[in-house]
């Protein structure tokens, strides 16, 4: 029992290093350019197409195919905040949502027409291997999805507390129109912030493929989880996204285990409606960034 | 636009003409199966519209209703051969007491917070009836009986009959926003939809407002929820509860215009037209042609229509209009 217990948090501890890459993104965009990015899963897709083709194609690991899948989506985010979302930061709520809203409409059916609803694997030579921890099973390829998300997130802090531009980041994400008298020009920041947040779901794409399907829709499975994190974990705040990222992922694995194969994301929505009702600005929300 | 109704009840009427006649005039199966469906849409964005278009409301929870609609008159029919005209009622009647328990929930939240929530409640919804084996048939679902032409039990042997049922829904719908935009309950719609903030300063209560709009629009989106599985003789979790029902009903209020009377119907003919167009000239298995072309018109108004295509037709029906006055002065000297 104790075993069944401690594998299922095990195995939940290390798919939530993923979905804290997802969430940290969306957390990101939503402190630094106030808009709930809907499209964020259907980059780690793209991601994930990426480290796919580039490992049939050339034989590419994902590990090493994660530095470009980042570089490219950063790119993309760049873009998508110059001719995209730059256009709606006045409008208001509805065309925000319903803008990055189209925009996964969009990336999902582009991929369905180009790949086909296909799942497709890449099998590396980690992919099947585990290491044995006491009772415990420990899949290689996980285990080092979780450490590289983890020292991204840690890379990420040093960023936004050790660089300028991160320290301009925090503070127009604090106070916008402050931010614009000190100087900090805010649509470099809001580029940079879009950037950052994509690559990250980009490597999320990368560290997924040795031990999980690409396919056109597999980004909703990320983004609906890192929505529930990012709202547990007070929007904005991005050591709470990560904290709230891990819970989900321990709850989930606890819910599959124990109320049914079928029942991981009840237990997550469940605590998301909880959490709502009880402290709809999440369990940080008295918390400093 | 409330000119572009008053002035436009010649028009209106003319619309209303046509969409009766037009079962007698066009006899493709095919081609009423798309009328149906725009008209279901419509409808659909039209209950969508009163809480995400007057009220600001963001639900992409739509579903939830949808989905508690097509249940409720299912098992009314199945379990205890209860007719599903009464079983429509009673499924916007549950839909009704749902709306209570998730409104307090999300009312509180704001903006994407409320987004977020509205989609979660219906997936939770979703995952339970798909938990819910014996009592609902869980992930198999299951068929309608199928009675034959049954008309007590909505079922019918052609497809005329279903048009009329969910003509008169949509015109219901209409109705019923018409109504509301000129009460007092119109006003202090749009007020909270606004600014919340200002208009619970001036003494309007946002939090019963939005409850009692909410219940409306539950009530009317049940109903197209049991139409439909009615019309498809098939219900399951994954149709009834199905993310594109939400999504559907938002997009074509927003692509027509939200906050109008007429803007979800127009959204509505625009989308599916578009899609049934496509389906003709593509044929079946090009997965995904729909729904890129359905998120680039989405784009596209939102960057360069915000507030919908209605804007258009208004603005050329004045010009007409003006137009018109204008000859007739040079014609009278």
């Amino acid at each position: 029992m104790l075993t069944t217990i401690a594998q299922a948090v095990v195995n939940g501890l290390l798919i939530g290093g993923i979905y804290a890459l997802v969430s940290i993104g969306v957390t990101l965009i939503f402190g630094v350019v106030k808009i709930v990015n809907f499209a964020q899963g259907e980059f780690v897709m793209i991601g994930m197409y990426i480290s796919f083709f580039l490992a049939t194609s050339f034989g590419i690991d994902p590990l090493i195919a994660l530095v470009i899948s980042m570089l490219a989506l950063f790119f993309i985010g760049v873009l998508l905040q110059h001719f995209l979302i730059r256009r709606v930061l006045a409008l208001g709520d509805m065309p925000q949502i319903f803008l990055t809203f189209a925009l996964s409409l969009l990336l999902v059916n582009i991929a369905l027409l180009l790949f086909t609803a296909n799942y497709r694997t890449v099998q590396t030579a980690y992919s099947e291997t585990a290491i044995h921890v006491g009772a415990i099973n420990v899949p290689l390829a996980k285990l080092i999805a979780f450490a590289v998300a983890m020292l991204l997130s840690g890379l990420l802090w040093m960023f936004l507390h050790g660089t300028d531009l991160g320290k301009a980041m925090r503070a127009a994400s604090q106070n916008r129109d402050v931010a614009m008298l000190m100087g900090i020009n805010p649509d470099r920041v809001y580029c940079v912030a879009v950037g950052v947040a994509l690559a990250l779901a980009g490597a999320a794409g990368s560290l997924l493929m040795p031990f999980y399907p690409a396919y056109p829709l597999v980004g909703q499975n990320f983004v609906l989880m890192a929505f529930v994190a990012v709202v547990l974990g007070t929007l904005g705040n991005i050591t709470g996204a990560l904290i709230a990222s891990l819970m989900m992922g321990v709850a989930e694995s606890l819910g599959i285990q124990f109320v049914g194969a079928d029942s991981g994301l009840i237990v997550v929505f469940g605590m998301l409606l909880l959490t709502l009702a009880l402290r709809p600005n999440g369990l940080f929300g008295g918390w400093s960034r | 636009m409330r000119r572009f109704v008053s002035q436009g009840g010649f028009w209106v009427g003319a619309l209303a003409v046509i969409a009766v006649a037009l079962p007698l005039l066009v006899s493709s199966t095919f081609a009423i199966d798309i009328f149906i469906r725009i008209l279901l849409f419509a409808f659909i964005g039209v209950a969508w519209n009163l809480m995400g278009g007057y009220a600001k409301q963001l639900s992409l929870g739509h579903a939830a209703y949808f989905g508690l609609g097509a249940y409720t008159s299912t098992i009314l029919l199945i379990r205890y051969g209860v007719s599903p005209w009464i079983g429509m009622l009673a499924g916007g009647i549950v839909a009704m007491l749902a709306s209570l328990p998730i409104g307090a929930l999300c009312f509180r939240l704001r903006g994407p917070y409320f987004a977020i929530a509205t989609i979660a409640t219906a997936q939770v919804l979703m995952l339970l009836f798909l938990k819910f084996r014996d009592f609902a048939w869980g992930a198999e679902g299951t068929t309608m009986p199928n009675l034959g032409d049954a008309p007590l039990m909505m079922q019918f042997d052609s497809k005329a009959p279903y048009y009329y049922v969910v003509l008169v829904l949509l015109a219901v719908g209409l109705a019923i926003t018409y109504w509301i935009e000129r009460s007092w309950m119109g006003y202090y719609l749009v007020a909270v939809g606004e600014d919340e903030d200002a208009a619970e300063a001036i003494g309007v209560d946002a939090l019963r407002i939005k409850r009692n709009i909410y219940l409306i629009s539950a009530f009317l989106t049940a109903l197209a929820g049991t139409f439909y599985v009615q019309y498809i003789y098939f219900i399951d979790p994954n149709t009834a509860f199905s993310f594109n029902v939400s999504v559907e009903a938002a997009l074509v209020s927003i692509v027509g215009g939200i906050g109008t009377l007429w803007g979800p119907v127009i959204g509505t003919v625009l989308l599916e037209g578009t899609s049934a167009l496509l389906q003709s000239w593509l044929g079946g298995g090009h997965g995904g042609v729909q729904l890129t072309v359905y998120s680039l018109i989405l784009i596209a108004v939102i960057l360069y229509r915000p507030a919908g295509l209605i804007g258009i037709l208004t603005a050329a029906y004045d010009r007409v209009i003006a137009g018109t006055k204008r000859a007739n002065k040079s014609a009278a000297p």
